[in-house]
């Protein structure tokens, strides 16, 4: 590989230096495809490359990566996606990373993926693209709908006008796609025959071009080999504030000679003058090839946004669909978590004890195992079944243009806690699960409004803090079960707002992301382009999260049972830290050890604090009793409860409809037949102490799986210590506040 | 005068843009530039940000965006 990878740069370097393209042979053909967001490129690239498309991150950050490599008339090509972008100056990291990839890496050629039904601003994008020096075959995309509404594009005239070749594709209906590749394969060929045209910007721009060409040529001799020229020279003088830092050439007098001329001619503003005369060659070029209808219909995104984004309607309709998307994540994907839970805590279990049994392990090596080893597979797996779900209705929603008008709706109000309209969608999937809602964060382009939401989501409480709270609540306010409850919701949406401002104030100082973003028509995302992303995204999350979980699952497992065979719970290593932090939540008014032991044990789950407790304080011995069913048991069952779970969600999807939630139903039966751990706290705890526990636990650090997600998303350990800092201090001081206050208050202690 | 200030289905004709940096060069990439003919087509429903037509197509920003882009009305 690397060789291969050195050898092609020496080539490149060689090409350059000649200033000839020599035809690729045999060697893979690399293919960058960019275009503008919502020109349907995620479609065409799966159109073309479906299963072999490959999602990652570009290097070090955490933009999505695709690529796809496959044969095709007897070569291969290799398909990278840049990010959308609408441009490529120097300013966002979509930008960036598209620049860095075609200047640095030097693809063989360029797919540009132009909306016909958005002419002008997608040959924006082409304009800057041909100045790389790169051959470029343009994908017409969208074809169909233009046509549809009557335009009318002079596909040659394109061709003719910028020297490269132009297909019409529309990548929903698979059309123009093997004219497309014909293409390519074409163009690399012959990659000499096929450099874009220069473009003429103008007398004015092309002489400081040309003196500062010769200029360089004496002064930056290397420079003209490393880069493309014309790009160079045109980013210089439009004043690019990180190539002038690359190569060092910043306010110099050759710089100023150049431009003295242009200045005086056009102001001051040359970048102006340059996004000025790009898009007048691309609104010229629009105006020569396409003919529009003389009479405009109103078009059907037209008449969906009267309605969606209507001064009235607007509101109640995206909270409506806000709700049905949750229900539909939550509810379509639970069943299939029950049954991978059940499934790995059962039958598997079961068959891995056997199988260890089978060759006479010693016992802690079987606990070890089945405890941790297979629980923490399952703890990833129970995810799997949710991150799907998220990552369909999410990608449906971008896909589809409603997550733009999301963003529209709600940006008001997320503007005012510094957040971004498009943050409000995983904020509310918090409610349901902080893990795929972190996730969900990647559809926020800004690194600040991406960051400062995934810090805020967990506090919103999510499902498996409820059987916590469910817990406590039935145990000491089974009267005012509903407003103890909704408190702690409401504590959480409240203390979320509060850190938007405090964070907006200090680690986020200084002008928030500005809020620039097309309105795309609606589209229809075809099926097989959603199953395709929902499965990549999905099956990222399982290698890249489920080796962390993984390992966490496992040290869970060392604390929970080492050392080997102690009686009591309280002298294994986490009854030992349990005392050991005992005392800091004294003031808390829950200073013994079993509630220290249980919080640190919720860190792989929050639910676990539950378990916990009641492994603690119930002694249980129901479970050796029970007769192990067999291995054809086991097998029947895991077929008959999966046919059950697939039922159970459809069912779901009809009655989403309904006020009820599943999921709270099942946590209260649950939590009922634990009535012997309610009788156990109520002699442990004061009422007061009890609140503030429950306070404690929405609000301390998320899970080992949102931490994991986090990191994750993120791209680094450092938010993870803000998170960790930040949850520790207000969860402590929150139940502070609720204990001492309370007792102030003489409710007790 | 400026963009903020006009109503849904005022048209104007940009004459300025007071803009600066990343900013000013976001509008340039999304076509918002000196002499185009703009349109606002909607507010949200909580009055900001607006919608607007530029270019054929349709593009939101906040109205503190807006604010920095001088127009003359036309029509």
């Amino acid at each position: 590989m690397s060789v291969q990878a050195s050898n092609k740069r020496q080539e490149e370097v060689g090409e350059s230096q000649r200033g000839v393209l020599r035809p690729v042979e045999k060697r893979t053909i690399t293919v960058a495809v960019a275009g503008n967001p919502n020109a349907g490129k995620s479609t065409l690239i799966n159109a073309i490359a479906g299963t072999k498309l490959h999602v990652g991150n570009w290097p070090g950050v955490t933009v999505e990566k695709k690529e796809a490599s496959f044969d095709y008339g007897g070569r291969r090509i290799k398909l990278v996606d840049l990010p959308g972008t609408y441009s490529l100056s120097p300013y966002t990291q979509e930008e960036i990373i598209a620049r860095d990839y075609l200047v640095h890496e030097r693809p063989d050629l360029i797919i540009n993926v132009v909306d016909a039904t958005n002419l002008e601003r997608n040959l924006y994008l082409t304009v800057q693209l041909m100045e790389l020096g790169i051959p470029v075959v343009m994908a017409l995309n969208i074809y169909d709908e233009a046509e549809a509404k009557g335009y009318r594009i002079d596909v040659q005239g394109i061709e003719q006008m910028l020297g490269i070749t132009v297909v019409p594709t529309s990548a929903t209906r698979k059309s123009g796609l093997d004219e497309l590749l014909q293409s390519v394969l074409a163009t690399a060929d012959d990659p000499a025959g096929h450099i874009p045209q220069q473009l003429n910007y103008g007398e004015d721009i092309e002489a400081a071009a040309q003196f500062m060409a010769e200029s360089l040529h004496k002064s930056h001799p290397s420079l003209v080999d490393k880069y493309p020229k014309r790009w160079l020279l045109l980013k210089l003088m439009e004043g690019d504030g990180n190539l002038q830092k690359e190569v060092n050439i910043g306010q110099e007098a050759l710089l100023d000679e150049a431009l003295h001329h242009l200045k005086r001619a056009h102001g001051e503003d040359i970048e102006a003058v340059m996004a000025d005369t790009r898009y007048s060659l691309a609104s010229g070029l629009t105006r020569e090839v396409l003919q529009k209808p003389e009479l405009r219909k109103t078009e059907l995104t037209e008449k969906i946004d009267r309605v969606v984004l209507n001064r009235f309607l607007g509101i109640p309709i995206f909270l409506a669909a806000m709700w049905i998307t949750f229900k539909l994540t939550f509810d379509l994907s639970k069943p299939f978590s029950d049954w991978i839970g059940t499934m790995i805590s059962g039958p598997f279990k079961r068959w891995a004890e056997a199988l260890v049994g089978f060759i006479h392990a010693p016992d802690w090596t079987a606990s070890l195992v089945t405890d941790g080893i297979i629980s923490g597979v399952g703890n990833v797996l129970v995810f799997v079944p949710v991150i799907f779900a998220m990552m369909f209705f999410i990608t449906f929603l971008e896909g589809s243009g409603y997550m733009a008008r999301a963003a529209f709706v709600m940006d008001r109000a997320m503007h005012a806690i510094g957040l971004h309209g498009k943050s409000f969608i995983p904020m509310l999937l918090g409610f349901g699960c902080n893990v795929p809602a972190i996730y969900a964060t990647r559809t926020l382009e800004n690194q600040r409004d991406k960051t400062l939401t995934a810090l805020l989501i967990p506090l919103m409480s999510c499902g498996a803090r409820l059987p916590v709270y469910v817990v406590f609540i039935g145990a000491f306010f089974p009267s005012h079960a509903g407003t103890v409850l909704w408190s702690l919701y409401v504590m959480g949406i409240a203390l979320a707002i509060m850190m938007g401002f405090i964070f907006k104030r200090t680690l986020f100082r200084g002008e928030a992301p500005m809020f620039i973003m097309e309105l795309p028509p609606y589209r229809m995302p075809t099926f097989r382009s959603l199953m395709i992303h929902t499965w990549e995204k999905g099956k990222h999350f399982l290698i890249k999260a489920g080796t962390y979980i993984l390992a966490f699952s496992v040290i869970a497992w060392f604390l929970l049972n080492l050392p080997w065979g102690v009686e009591h719970k309280k002298d294994s290593y986490l009854g030992q830290v349990g005392q050991v932090v005992a005392p800091a939540l004294k003031p808390l008014g829950f200073g013994q050890w079993e509630a220290g032991s249980s919080l640190i044990a919720g860190l792989v789950a929050k639910e676990i604090v539950v378990g916990t407790m009641a492994e603690i304080y119930v002694k249980k011995d129901e479970d050796k009793k029970k007769e192990k069913p067999t291995f054809a048991e086991d097998l029947k069952e895991v077929g008959i409860s999966f046919a059950k779970a697939s039922k159970d969600s459809l069912a779901n999807v009809v009655s989403t409809a309904g006020i009820t939630s599943i999921s709270a139903d099942e946590s209260a039966e649950k939590a009922a037949e634990r009535n012997p751990l309610r009788e156990e706290l109520k002699k442990q705890y004061t009422p007061l102490g009890a609140y503030a526990f429950i306070v404690f636990v929405l609000l301390y650090i998320p899970c080992v799986v949102a931490i994991v997600a986090m990191v994750q998303e993120l791209g680094s350990w450092k938010w993870f210590g803000v998170t960790f800092v930040y949850q520790m201090a207000l969860a402590w001081g929150a139940a502070f506040i609720v204990y001492q206050g309370g007792r102030l208050l003489g409710l007790g202690g | 005068m400026n963009l903020a200030k006009l109503k849904p289905g005022e048209k104007g004709r940009i004459t300025g843009i007071g803009a600066i940096g990343p900013l000013k060069r976001r509008l340039m990439d999304m076509g918002v530039l000196v002499g185009e003919e703009v349109k606002v087509i909607k507010v949200a429903p909580m009055g900001d940000p607006i919608e607007v037509f530029i270019k054929s197509y349709n593009l939101s920003l906040r109205k503190k965006e807006a604010e920095g882009i001088a127009v003359e009305v036309s029509e």
